[in-house]
């Protein structure tokens, strides 16, 4: 396996270069405001808290945590010290909860919800298009149009559409209320590991469930489709049944390479996706990341807001990071291509 | 070239795509030239108004009246009172008073109204009838009576004297008035949205701004992806692994964590629609580039450029006429799908409430954003925000066919 | 008298296009290879070559359909046999194919021995791996590649080591008649010699019974395969020994053929080069005389209203040509006493 760990060590260091230019990034964006960044912000909540020493405890923090006085290299070491130390100050928008506490719980909710979405998205799209191109005939006819159309939807469309269709009823202009509009479970309920809650949960979690899955279905399809047709016209395949090998064998293989460009193609689409899928989460009230990002922004709370973007980040380098380790496993060229 | 383009047209899916992107652009062009309202300006009192013709009472009381008499007229008074709820209730009354199911059908509002007129009896003892719902029979059963009525209404105005009420006028059942002589009349195609404006005109409004704001990210990102990616291609070397090394980072940290975290760092104050442009193209050119640079660099060692070169002509020489054509196709192609992306991501941003600032135009994002926060969707103001999502899609969709039917000409392996 | 291995007889296949017209790229073509023996089949691109290799496998994919005639191997007439059959009884077994540019016939995300298991394993599910690759190991040893490529990937492989493996993969079967479709046709000079050789050894060592080479490029024909067969526009023109094909050809095009190649032959060095000016038919329409007509010097005013059958000149010779055989050769000689400088 000597090509593969040069491969791995490629692509570790590359997750770390990223990773820290991420942090850098977090770090300067926000930096780049005209004036004191401190006073903006205390200033445009100031409106907002009626609380004079919670204003007070606030600036102070901040000035601690932004460290204005002190020259930019020290600021950055603060600041990596209090990440390390998962130190994100307090959330502003919901004093006195503090940033870390606030998206404990969210990051849960997103997780659960993209990750299994993307993959079962990924899964069931390449096989449609797998077949799509196998099959041909009327199958293909009506798949690719209809693929065409959803992949083409933006997310929070599907969401809505999903939401008026399936969440409310006739009398609001709806059409079936089978699934609640909105929340990651009842609002009558505590978060626990009763079967009413885990229930509850689960009903919730189909709406905003599909519409990621339908979207990633669509993408996947065309893309499988596509690479399914030129694999299926390559030489070896011809090749292969000359030499009498079944087809069934054949196929399988040429599945097989089809669905590595695909896996790339996922790792690379991994950001847009999860960005996007952000956007869902909001139109169903969805208790996760993008819902506390819209909070954050509603409610002018900056450590929130970039509490919320390094997270986002950091959860897509490192499921790129995995998707990358995966497809060096799988695909014999990488290694092969290496070990010379 | 004008093969080309020739070609381009003859693919049904570009002109399907074509066609849609270009009626929407007459129809943002031509309808503020007829309609010169302003598209924020709030013209009703209250939320969600659902669409339709709006007609104003005052003036059609002093409107011509002409008598017309209709042989359903009364029905349809009828039937436009009597919903699904009060018909199904009407219904379960006289169940419970013992008429045989058959007999009611509740669609058929002459005969449920003659039953209900001769079986019901507000003082009749029906099992498992709450108060509540007792008076609600009654109201209903007024209503129906003073439906039946054959009396028209009396028109009077108060003397600014005594107090009392002076007859003006009466309006009978059977009087109509001419819509077109009636003075003030207002078409409200798509109601109005929550603040009070027409939506119709606030949806063409914004859907210029997002096409414009879509075209200047997508002309800033593809200019910027071009030109690195041509420089990078072209010159190889420390230049083209400095580029790849930054394009790579970008394209793996989300392109639209990136937008949040700027378009929030600029404050509300500086976000005007171009500003929110020219942030998205910034962040978007990564793509780009990187596609412009591998056609580049296929393109770098062949035989027409080394003759260039040998002919000693300049780079920009050499990038202009042997490379920039041969990208052309694709660069266009990547140009399509930059304002596309474009729009999207502006109607992303807005709805988290990271886009363009609220006074000034309406965006296609920021009417989804205030149909969100003031539930039309959960309400039903269907108006208020399916129209938008529509044309949301509409735009991406025409320009994604336009980009899939430009692919198969310029790729013919693609072709069906 | 020796085995027939191969026979066929008047095989005809079409294509079907996708406006539904019917194509002929296989008209009535007949031929016979012995045991023992080498068959090279020559013409220029596009006459149906290619065609007539993937309709001697009983290989038809749409849009290649079979239309009419016998395919006989080994004593069994294939012609009518259901697919499924043919792909386990006859397909690598009784005849094997090698495509042109074999190189890209591997599967790319595939180790050679594995590829070989799968080949063996269609037609001989009872073998275990062990002897997989004990025969495996034999045939690539005797063919002159070395074991190792058997571990390797086709991405690890030079052209010539591709192009060879998968020779030596399509006769690990010990098929009857192996079919080379352009085997060199995509290398450099060395690695062309090495095949030519390798086909030729295929044979004096027993792994194949019988040889059909195509190719376009004649000085290779003369002295790989003992009879020659010219096709044009999906039919044959000219059948004969090697030597007499390409010393003494009768047939119009195939003598044109011939006076179109560098040969550095004793005796062909001075003959100056003619090309053939024109076109081959469209075969959506073939013309209803001799297809050669429109692009022969020697032809007659009968030649396009006839069909033209195969004239036997003796001795396993046929050509396709209503002019007379001593016609064509005294009108040969006087081209030739014009064309030598």
């Amino acid at each position: 396996m000597k090509g593969y760990r040069k491969y791995f060590l490629d692509k570790l260091g590359w997750f770390l270069i990223t990773l820290v230019f991420a942090f850098i990034l977090n770090f300067i964006l926000p930096r780049l405001m005209p004036g004191d960044p401190v006073a903006a912000i205390v200033s445009r909540l100031a409106q907002g808290m009626s609380d004079a020493t919670g204003v007070q405890a606030i600036y102070q923090q901040y000035a601690d945590l932004f460290a204005v006085n002190r020259p930019i290299h020290e600021q950055f070491l603060t600041y990596m010290r209090n990440v390390v130390r998962g130190d994100f100050g307090f959330s502003i928008s919901q004093y006195p909860r503090t940033v870390v506490d606030v998206l404990k719980s969210s990051i849960g909710w997103t997780i659960a919800l993209q990750f299994p979405a993307i993959i079962v998205g990924w899964l069931v799209g390449n096989t449609l298009g797998a077949l799509a191109a196998y099959l041909k005939g009327g199958f293909d006819k009506v798949l690719m149009p209809v693929s065409i159309f959803v992949s083409n939807f933006p997310a929070f469309g599907m969401a809505i559409i999903l939401l008026v269709i399936f969440a409310v009823g006739p009398a609001r202009g709806g059409v079936l209320e089978w699934f609640p509009a909105s929340g990651g479970y009842g609002f009558d309920l505590i978060p626990s590991l009763t079967p009413t809650f885990i229930w509850s949960v689960i009903v919730h979690y189909q709406l905003p469930f599909l519409s990621i899955v339908l979207i990633a279905i669509g993408g996947q399809a065309i893309g499988m489709r596509s690479m399914s047709i030129y694999e299926l016209n390559a030489d070896y395949v011809k090749h292969a049944r000359f030499m009498g090998i079944k087809d069934r064998k054949i196929v399988g293989y040429v599945f097989r390479n089809a669905m590595l460009p695909q896996i790339t193609g996922l790792a690379l689409a991994l950001g847009t996706m999860i960005g996007g899928n952000l956007v869902a989460e909001t139109i169903f009230s969805y208790p996760g990341l993008g819902f506390t990002l819209l909070n954050g922004v509603m409610g002018q709370d900056y450590p929130l807001i970039s509490a919320s973007t390094l997270i986002v980040t950091l959860m897509v380098l490192i499921a790129n990071f995995g998707l990358e380790i995966v497809y060096g496993l799988i695909d014999p060229r990488i290694r092969a291509a290496q070990s010379d | 070239m004008t093969h080309t383009i020739r070609q381009v047209f003859h693919s049904g899916k570009f002109v399907a795509g074509f066609s849609i992107l270009t009626a929407i652009l007459l129809i943002v062009i031509v309808y503020p030239l007829i309609i010169t309202d302003s598209p924020l300006a709030i013209i009703a009192q209250g939320t969600f108004f659902p669409p339709g013709i709006y007609v104003n009472v005052y003036d059609s009381l002093g409107s011509p009246r002409y008598l017309l008499e209709l042989n359903d007229a009364a029905a349809k008074r009828i039937a436009n009172r009597l919903g699904k709820d009060d018909r199904t209730a009407m219904r379960d009354w006289l169940t419970a008073y013992g008429v045989p199911d058959s007999e009611i059908d509740i669609n058929n509002t002459k005969q449920l109204l003659s039953l209900w007129g001769s079986k019901y009896d507000p003082k009749a003892n029906i099992a498992g009838l709450t108060n509540a719902k007792r008076n609600y029979y009654v109201r209903l059963n007024d209503s129906l009576k003073g439906l039946a009525a054959t009396g028209g209404t009396i028109l009077a105005t108060k003397n600014a004297e005594t107090g009392a009420l002076e007859e003006t006028g009466a309006v009978a059942q059977a009087d109509y008035i001419n819509i077109s002589q009636v003075a003030n009349v207002r078409v409200l195609p798509l109601g109005t949205d929550n603040f009070g404006r027409d939506v119709l005109t606030e949806l063409v409004k914004a859907t210029a701004v997002s096409l414009q704001i879509g075209l200047v990210a997508g002309v800033i990102a593809t200019l910027i992806g071009l030109t690195l990616g041509l420089l990078a291609g072209y010159i190889g070397g420390l230049v083209d692994d400095a580029i790849v090394f930054f394009t790579n980072l970008f394209i793996v940290i989300p392109g639209f964590v990136l937008l949040i975290l700027i378009s929030f760092s600029i404050g509300q104050e500086s976000r005007g629609p171009f500003t929110v442009a020219m942030v998205i193209g910034a962040t978007s050119w990564f793509w780009t580039a990187r596609a412009v640079r591998a056609q580049v660099v296929s393109l770098r060692n062949r035989d027409h450029v080394n003759l260039s070169k040998l002919s000693g002509h300049s780079i920009a020489y050499i990038i202009l006429t042997d490379i920039l054509p041969y990208i052309a196709s694709y660069v266009v192609m990547a140009f399509i799908l930059q304002i596309s992306s474009g729009i999207l991501a502006e109607a992303g941003l807005s709805i988290l409430g990271l886009g363009p600032r609220t006074t000034e135009v309406p965006t296609l994002g920021l009417m989804m954003r205030w149909a969100m926060i003031y539930q039309a969707w959960i309400l039903g103001k269907w108006w208020a925000y399916l129209p938008v999502l529509i044309t949301i899609a509409l735009i991406t969709f025409s320009m994604n066919l336009m980009n899939t039917g430009l692919d198969q000409v310029f790729n013919p392996a693609l072709r069906e | 008298m020796a085995e027939v291995m191969l026979e066929v007889r008047e095989l005809t296949t079409k294509y079907i296009t996708r406006f539904g017209e019917d194509v002929y790229a296989v008209d009535h073509v007949s031929l016979k290879v012995e045991e023992g023996k080498s068959l090279g089949i020559a013409g220029e691109s596009g006459c149906g070559k290619s065609t007539l290799a993937l309709s001697l496998m009983g290989y038809y994919f749409a849009p290649l359909h079979y239309t009419s005639g016998e395919i006989i191997i080994g004593g069994r007439n294939i012609s009518g046999m259901n697919p499924d059959d043919v792909r386990k009884s006859i397909l690598g077994t009784e005849i094997a194919y090698i495509p042109q540019a074999a190189m890209n016939a591997l599967n790319p995300t595939r180790k050679i021995i594995n590829f070989v298991e799968d080949v063996v394993q269609a037609h001989q599910p009872f073998r275990t791996k062990k002897e997989i690759y004990s025969l495996a190991r034999e045939v690539f040893e005797s063919l002159g590649l070395p074991a190792s490529v058997l571990e390797k990937y086709p991405v690890e492989l030079s052209g010539g080591m591709k192009q060879r493996t998968v020779i030596a993969v399509s006769v690990i079967l010990l098929p009857k008649v192996l079919i080379a479709d352009e085997p060199s046709s995509a290398l450099d000079v060395t690695s062309q010699k090495m095949v030519i050789k390798m086909l030729r050894n295929l044979m004096t060592d027993g792994f194949i019974k019988s040889l059909i080479f195509i190719t376009h490029e004649l000085p290779l024909l003369y002295n790989v395969v003992d009879d020659i067969m010219v096709m044009y526009a999906g039919q044959i023109v000219e059948k004969g020994s090697a030597r007499e094909m390409v010393f003494d050809p009768i047939h119009p095009y195939a003598k044109g053929l011939m006076g179109s190649i560098i040969v550095p032959e004793e005796g062909l060095r001075n003959v100056k080069l003619t090309a053939i000016p024109g076109v081959p038919p469209n075969l959506k329409k073939p013309p209803a005389g001799c297809r050669f007509a429109e692009r022969c010097k020697y032809v007659r005013p009968d030649c396009k209203a006839l069909s033209v059958g195969l004239y036997d000149a003796g001795v396993g010779r046929t050509y396709r040509c209503i002019v007379p055989e001593k016609e064509l050769r005294d009108a040969y000689l006087r081209e030739a006493s014009k064309n030598v400088q």
